[in-house]
């Protein structure tokens, strides 16, 4: 194709000079980041109050009528005990007693009340504190370690499954062909905005006309496309590498679970699959972005369509559990055949594993033909609307035989 | 059709709709000529261009150029200035300039070269590295020029290339079209201005409802009208009316 590369190139490294492409690639990490900082630092807070509280020193009474609570315990906080409810609330009413706790007799079915001297709307939570405390210490001596574990359900499980005898374990299965998914996501929501303007840009400046004595509007639209490619690429490495390295140096700070990528499962021909129907539905994307684009006069209107699309394709994901439960579902196959809605379930339940291989083959074709129709659609939709600067082009015209 | 032919344009029609905006229109431009492409607005002088160029599809007929249809990869090194004008204006002189000298063949280093040059000529060597945007509506349109002519093209199509330039930038336009005459190019001058046909011009065209009303050389056409100017003859083949 003339002029394809330096098509490529211009589009790619203007994109790579705009602020709003780094902004756009740098928000999802900064994004995550900044939620994970708010996550560290109020564990951090909170974990520093608690102590805090913990330390604090002020005067308790009880009334246990359950007789759960141990005198020790209560001894151990310099409680006193009190025979009646009425008593402790008058007491603590008179500000003679900081706290006073009543333990009805059967506290599965009621509930422990708390009386207390207000101190504050985080400080009040000392009350309710010292009561788990003051039970949990009382109940626990009753119990071995292991009944502690039950009761405490803390009871840890590792879970062996077989398929046709071979052992299999579907979560971890899922990780590698699910991270298409993620890309995808994450590729359209960032980057489905800058594919939309790609062709209005030329109309709004009038500058297509003289584009089009240098280069045939295949090639442009083409370059448009695979620049957007190589850039939507781009951008999951810059999205990715962030996320990557920031696990890597804070998973232990942030209390996240340690994953151990030897222990993945990896089975080529799903994660195959996965790559490429995420590459044919970036495609058909890309193309259907384009074509919109093309069709319109200006980026404004252009985007009045997004939704749509978005809708379209990220509708499905309302109906997860759906993909995962029931694949033979008739709702489901035609989600997964119906090309502009395809690529999530496709993507999902290629995860989980009930994408048969024949049906993974019949959407990949479908997913291409859709891809080259659709860029077919984009191509004639440019051709024509190119000198079309205040209004869109109907659907009849963009089909119209030449 | 003569030898030294580079354009031509065989029972072209064009219909947009059900509205037929060029009737079999038929004639040729030599090379090395200065062409008038004349007629009011709305006479199908610039669908005329556009599909000579391929951006339109003609209903029926031929457009060629050195005898075949016009085509980006293959076809005559050209020059074309577009009724409806602009550039990428978020993105640097420069690098626009750039792009479409390697759009035109030219390779990097030989199109930043010549840009350089002919911002130096045009006194905006200071706004190389500015976005077009920031450029005054001027300035602009000598970029626009300067664009036009990369690679020495040819053959030089200036759609109404007058139109909203001030003085200055016209009489660059007049410096430009005359060098490029004297290297040999030919210029088609789509418009509706006759003074400026009369003094550049060899030979032209004047259309009415996508017909040619004349056609030939200045001083055939002045002839066949008594010797009146072609303002005159504008005037007197729409009847002192405008089809726009």
């Amino acid at each position: 194709m003339h002029n394809l590369s330096t098509v490529v190139k211009f589009e790619i490294v203007r994109s790579l000079k705009k602020k709003s492409f780094w902004l756009l690639s740098l928000a999802f990490p900064l994004m995550i980041a900044a939620v994970f900082a708010v996550i560290y630092f109020s564990n951090q807070a909170t974990s520093q109050a608690g102590e805090e509280l913990s330390k604090q020193k002020f005067s308790l009474a009880v009334t246990d009528e359950s007789g759960i609570v141990k005198p020790e315990v209560l001894k151990a906080l310099s409680a006193k005990q009190l025979d009646t409810k009425e008593e402790g609330v008058a007491l603590v009413k008179e500000g003679k007693l900081d706290g006073f706790i009543f333990i009805p007799k059967d506290i599965g079915a009621n509930e422990v009340q708390i009386y207390g001297k207000d101190v504050g709307i985080f400080d009040n939570n000392r009350y309710a504190s010292v009561t788990q405390w003051l039970l949990s210490q009382s109940i626990d001596s009753k119990f071995n370690p292991s009944e502690l574990a039950v009761v405490q359900q803390k009871v840890k499980t590792e879970v062996t499954t077989y398929q046709d005898g071979v052992e299999r374990d579907a979560i971890k299965e899922a990780i590698l062909p699910g991270v298409f998914l993620i890309l995808l996501y994450l590729l359209i929501t960032t980057f489905g905005g800058q594919m939309l303007a790609s062709t209005t840009e030329e109309k709004e400046n009038r500058v297509i006309e003289m584009i089009l004595t240098t280069v045939r509007a295949k090639t442009l639209i083409v370059g448009k496309i695979v620049s957007m490619v190589i850039l939507g690429f781009l951008q999951m490495a810059i999205v990715l590498i962030p996320v990557i390295v920031g696990y890597a140096l804070l998973h232990t700070q942030l209390a996240l679970p340690t994953i151990d990528l030897s222990e993945l499962p990896v089975d080529w021909v799903r994660i195959g699959i996965g790559f490429v129907i995420f590459v044919l539905s970036f495609l058909l994307l890309t193309g259907l972005l384009v074509a919109i684009g093309a069709a319109t006069p200006t980026a404004k209107e252009a985007n009045s369509f997004f939704g749509v699309i978005m809708l379209l394709m990220f509708g499905p994901l309302y109906a997860v559990t759906l993909f995962v439960s029931s694949p033979d579902a008739g709702i489901v196959q035609f989600l997964s055949y119906f090309p502009f809605t395809a690529p999530i379930p496709l993507l999902l339940r290629n995860a989980v594993g009930n994408l048969e291989l024949y049906q993974a083959l019949i959407s990949m074709v479908i997913l291409a033909v859709s891809s080259m129709l659709v860029m077919m659609v984009a191509v004639r939709a440019f051709r024509y609307g190119a000198l079309e600067y205040s209004r869109k082009l109907t659907l009849k015209e963009i089909f119209a035989k030449e | 059709m003569t030898n030294d032919a580079i354009i031509n344009i065989r029972n072209f029609t064009m219909t947009f709709g059900k509205t037929k905006v060029i009737d079999k229109l038929s004639f040729e431009v030599r090379r090395g000529e200065t062409f008038g492409l004349l007629g009011s607005n709305g006479s199908g002088k610039t669908t005329t261009i556009r599909a000579l160029l391929g951006i339109f599809v003609p209903t029926a007929g031929s457009l060629t150029i050195n005898g075949k249809p016009f085509d980006v990869a293959t076809g005559a090194k050209l020059g074309y200035l577009p009724e409806e004008r602009g550039l990428y204006r978020n993105e640097k002189v420069i690098d626009v300039m750039v792009y479409f000298g390697q759009l035109k063949g030219m390779t990097a280093t030989a199109a930043r070269d010549w840009s350089l040059e002919y911002l130096q000529r045009v006194d905006l060597a200071d706004k190389a590295k500015i976005t077009i945007g920031k450029l005054s509506g001027g300035q602009q349109q000598k970029i626009q020029l300067g664009v036009t002519i990369m690679n020495n093209p040819e053959l030089l199509i200036l759609d109404e290339p007058t139109k909203g330039f001030d003085p200055v930038n016209r009489r660059l336009l007049m410096d430009i079209i005359e060098e490029h005459q004297q290297k040999g190019a030919t210029v088609v001058f789509v418009t509706h201005q006759m003074e400026e046909v009369e003094r550049l011009c060899d030979r032209i065209i004047l259309l009415k409802d996508g017909k040619a009303a004349e056609y030939g050389t200045i001083a055939a056409v002045k002839k066949r009208h008594n010797g009146a100017s072609l303002d005159d003859i504008f005037v007197t083949v729409y009847g002192g009316k405008d089809e726009s």
